[in-house]
């Protein structure tokens, strides 16, 4: 079994050799010397001592405790968020620019740096808070769980969005008319044939977001205070601030257990079962069918409710950017906009160039990683998913800094460079492209590769013209995350950036320590503004490559 | 055809990207200083000098943090900015590097490494900003002594730095040992805590919060609280009585630094009466501590403040010791 895709296919042995030597680079050695850190003493022998102050600091038990159940909390609102979203846009019948509106909003979360929103909802629901003031509310202390949960699954349910959107829209209607002609009423279908049919793609969704908001540390940094303290903020201020790499890097090994527990988890749930949808045997597709009025305004329903919760918050940015000073003089002007353009240039371009680069070449390794270890049988493929995921479960800031002990020394020294920093994206935020793409191959029936191969078509062949069109909309799903997050992240990056490559999103978090508040938001919608015109034409450049796209996955 | 495409784009972006690093002799700095500062420094710099600088912003753990992770291949020529107690923390650690600046008797020994490796280049006395508007509300003077802040109209109220990772903080802890003798210090905390709003990670982070009304006061150093006052929002500053203590603004040379003469003319500079005229030109609100400027700006008099000294190298040795006290006793 191990052996049969080496023999069958030999082409695809050097593409294997490589994918692993890039894995071994970029994950497994900084990986490596981060944990030779956790588990040495100070003077360098072998020791748990700094596990040990860990688990006996009830300080840090307590984020521990914290950073699951807050990533519990998330994982649920947001996948529920995200699927309302994926439902009314792909089933629910609308208008089309309707349509466009909500999916545009939708990704507004995500295209602007976490703690952009943070602020925000800082401003509104914060110590004397807009909407507060509004509502009447007196006092409400958005610092610690609720704040932290609250902007997390705002932030993160585009993930979730995207995710089951692309999947939703490839169910083939015709599983539904059946359920239909055999007497089931539209939510009956809906509940014991669409839903069970979206179960990959929600099984997923719950694994990314749980991993996304367990290793957050820009929405806790500005939102859990003192009183709710979760591992991720920790690890990063004992490095920061005590200096303290060892017991930095034991609170995120910490970290590991929970992310990787949840990942099997997904992996037996999703596992068991055939979610096959795309079998190539339908027939002429039907319209999809609706689930009966009331579930449709309900979902509807909380579809408006949080869109003008978010329209309301970027409300809020944008007129901080051409506000003179927020909450003192708010007369219009320009000033923040001429200061990005006299002083941010630099980042601008730096940061297009960075997302430029490492986008491809993520798709690429997306690609080429859930094809391999789903579709083909070469030895150790179930530890090559785990590894291309290794980053994505661990802090931001602890790759950055296991990123820093790994390439300032030889044989690889990277630091100040580019390379360091498409690396720490493109292996850090590409497990959201590997894993839509293998929700998405999860569904793809291998018979339609069989018939292929057994045409006599090659694998490569066989990949290029039968596997790949299918998985485009979840590639470039994918491709487009690796992209946002190559514009906006900021914890894996707090540590690369350099002298030489600076990036958007560290000066707007300067911006905002500097009490640049204009200045920061001008810096957000720059941000967002270049996000959507980037997304626009990556859509239209698949386009044009000759893909055929189908489905509404990845709008 | 595609992949031609794709190649060449890909092989333009990167050989810009290469283009980009290489540049002529330049001076590499990270500065703890705000960036709207340290841009003005560091163009005046490169105007007195002709030595172009690339620089970025980190709070002063993370700067420190980032030296200690480059040290065997240092990819900065020197700090600018940052309390002292962060220079002797980086100078035991082998960070930076011994130069004695040129015209080093201009600044007062005890704001200068005995060893060299640092020099202090202005001073920032802590205070307290306080929103008017909460306190015409609450019919209330702004507080005056350290003991003000523990009035239970402040409950909720309070926004200051977190001692992990501000240098603002350690400093209001040093303040506070000074008065109260170290168990007092912490005890005077843990009343103190029942006020707090939040531990910002900045020392600035309050700033903004209080100046909007969303909270009522905390403590700053001056530069922070100047700059806020400044913008025109309605805060006051005050000192306590009982007094403050002061951070030394420093700047030094980085161990195995690259561009090694262009970090000395730096250091050269920075320490000459130049940089002292050019903070009180464009209120830049360090008091210089080069001997013989006349400071004219009345924020920055100090004669009616009462400063308690703490030196730097004891704040350097007992950083640690005190923030673990404090994230053990204090904040949980």
């Amino acid at each position: 079994m191990a052996s049969s895709s080496m023999k069958r296919d030999p082409a695809l042995v050097p593409v294997v050799a490589a994918l692993w030597l890039a894995l071994g680079v970029f994950i497994i050695y900084p990986f490596v010397r981060l944990l030779a850190v956790t588990f040495s003493s100070e003077d360098g022998g072998f020791s748990f001592e700094n596990l040990a102050v860990v688990f006996s600091n009830s300080y840090d038990r307590l984020a521990l405790v914290n950073s699951i159940w807050l990533a519990i909390a998330v994982a649920v609102m947001g996948t529920a968020l995200g699927f309302c979203f994926a439902f009314a846009v792909v089933r629910i019948k609308m208008p089309a620019p309707l349509r466009w509106f909500i999916s545009a909003v939708t990704v507004l979360p995500l295209i602007s740096p976490p703690f952009t929103s943070s602020i925000a909802l800082t401003l509104s629901l914060g110590p004397n808070g807009i909407l507060l003031n509004l509502l009447g509310i007196p006092d409400f202390n958005i610092y610690g769980f609720w704040g932290t949960w609250m902007s997390e699954s705002l932030t993160y349910f585009p993930v979730a969005f995207l995710t089951i959107s692309s999947v939703l829209a490839c169910i083939d209607p015709n599983f539904e008319d059946a359920g239909l002609s055999l007497g089931g009423s539209p939510f009956r279908v809906f509940r014991t044939v669409t839903l069970p049919l979206t179960m990959p793609a929600v099984a997923n969704s719950i694994l990314l977001l749980f991993a996304c908001s367990l290793a957050d540390f820009a929405t806790p940094l500005v939102l859990a205070g003192h009183q709710f303290p979760v591992l991720p903020t920790q690890a990063y201020l004992q490095i920061t601030g005590l200096y303290d790499l060892r017991g930095g890097a034991a609170l995120s090994f910490a970290l590991l257990v929970p992310a990787l527990f949840v990942f099997f988890v997904q992996r037996w749930w999703v596992g068991r079962k055939s979610y096959v949808t795309v079998s190539g045997k339908s027939g002429a597709q039907t319209k999809p069918k609706g689930i009966g009025a009331a579930a449709e305004t309900v979902i509807l329903g909380v579809c408006a409710v949080v869109i003008a919760f978010i329209v309301f918050l970027y409300a809020l940015i944008t007129i901080g950017a051409f506000t003179k000073t927020w909450g003192l003089d708010n007369s219009f002007t320009l000033d923040s906009f001429a200061y990005v353009f006299n002083h941010g240039r630099k980042a601008i371009v730096d940061t297009l160039i960075i997302a430029c680069v490492s986008t491809p070449i993520g798709g690429l390794i997306a690609v080429l990683v859930a094809y391999i270890t789903q579709r083909k049988s070469f030895p150790c493929n179930a530890l090559m998913e785990i590894v291309s995921l290794l980053n994505f479960a661990l802090p931001g800031t602890v790759v950055g800094i296991a990123y820093v002990i790994a390439f300032n020394t030889s044989p690889l020294i990277l630091t100040g460079t580019m390379s360091i920093l498409v690396a720490a994206y493109v292996f850090r935020y590409d497990s959201a492209g590997i894993r839509s793409v293998i929700a998405s191959l999860q569904q793809i029936d291998t018979s339609l590769e069989e018939a292929s191969l057994s045409l006599g078509a090659s694998s490569a062949a066989t990949f290029r013209n039968v596997t790949l069109p299918l998985v485009v909309p979840a590639l470039l799903a994918g491709m487009k995350y690796l992209f946002i997050h190559s514009m906006t992240a900021i914890s894996a990056t707090i540590f690369l950036v350099s002298v030489s490559w600076s990036l958007l999103t560290a000066r707007i978090l300067e911006c905002m320590t500097e009490l640049q508040f204009g200045n920061a938001c001008a810096f957000s919608v720059v941000l967002i503004i270049l996000v959507f015109i980037f997304n626009g034409l990556l859509t239209l450049l698949v386009r044009a490559a000759g893909f055929g796209y189908r489905g509404q996955g990845g709008n | 055809m595609r992949r031609k495409v794709f190649a060449v784009v890909l092989s333009l972006l990167i050989a810009s990207a290469v283009g980009a690093a290489a540049h002529a002799a330049t001076l590499n700095a990270y500065t703890v200083m705000p960036e709207k500062y340290a841009t003005q420094v560091f163009e005046q710099f490169t105007k007195d000098t002709g030595i172009k600088v690339n620089f970025i912003r980190f709070s002063s753990g993370e700067a420190l943090a980032r030296l200690n992770a480059e040290k065997k291949n240092p990819q900065v020529d020197i700090l600018l900015g940052g309390p002292a107690d962060v220079y002797t923390a980086g100078c035991d650690a082998g960070v930076f590097a011994e130069y004695a600046p040129k015209e080093q008797e201009l600044t007062p020994a005890e704001y200068r490494d005995p060893g060299n490796r640092w020099t202090g280049i202005g001073l920032i006395p802590l205070c307290f900003l306080t929103n008017t508007d909460f306190l015409k509300k609450n019919g209330m003077k702004a507080p005056e002594s350290w003991q003000d802040l523990l009035d239970p109209a402040y409950k909720n109220g309070l926004q200051m730095a977190d001692a992990r990772t501000s240098g603002t903080a350690t400093e209001r802890i040093y303040t506070l040992i000074a008065i109260y003798g170290v168990d007092g210090a912490f005890d005077y905390q843990k009343k103190l805590h029942q006020n707090i709003q939040l531990y910002t990670k900045s020392g600035a982070g309050g700033a903004l919060p209080i100046a909007q009304g969303q909270a009522a006061s905390g403590v700053f150093y001056l530069v922070d609280a100047l700059d806020i006052q400044q913008q025109g929002y309605p805060v006051v500053i005050t000192y306590p009585k009982e007094g403050v203590t002061f951070g030394i603004e420093a700047t030094g040379i980085i161990n195995g630094a690259k561009n090694m003469d262009e970090a000395k003319a730096f250091v050269d500079w920075a320490t000459s009466k130049k940089l002292g005229e050019l903070f009180l030109a464009k209120k830049i609100n360090y008091i210089p501590v080069v001997k013989g400027l006349v400071i004219d700006n009345p924020a920055l008099d100090m004669s009616h403040v009462k400063l308690l000294t703490v030196g730097a190298e004891h704040k350097g040795d007992k950083r640690k010791e005190y923030v673990d006290r404090w994230v053990n006793e204090v904040i949980r």
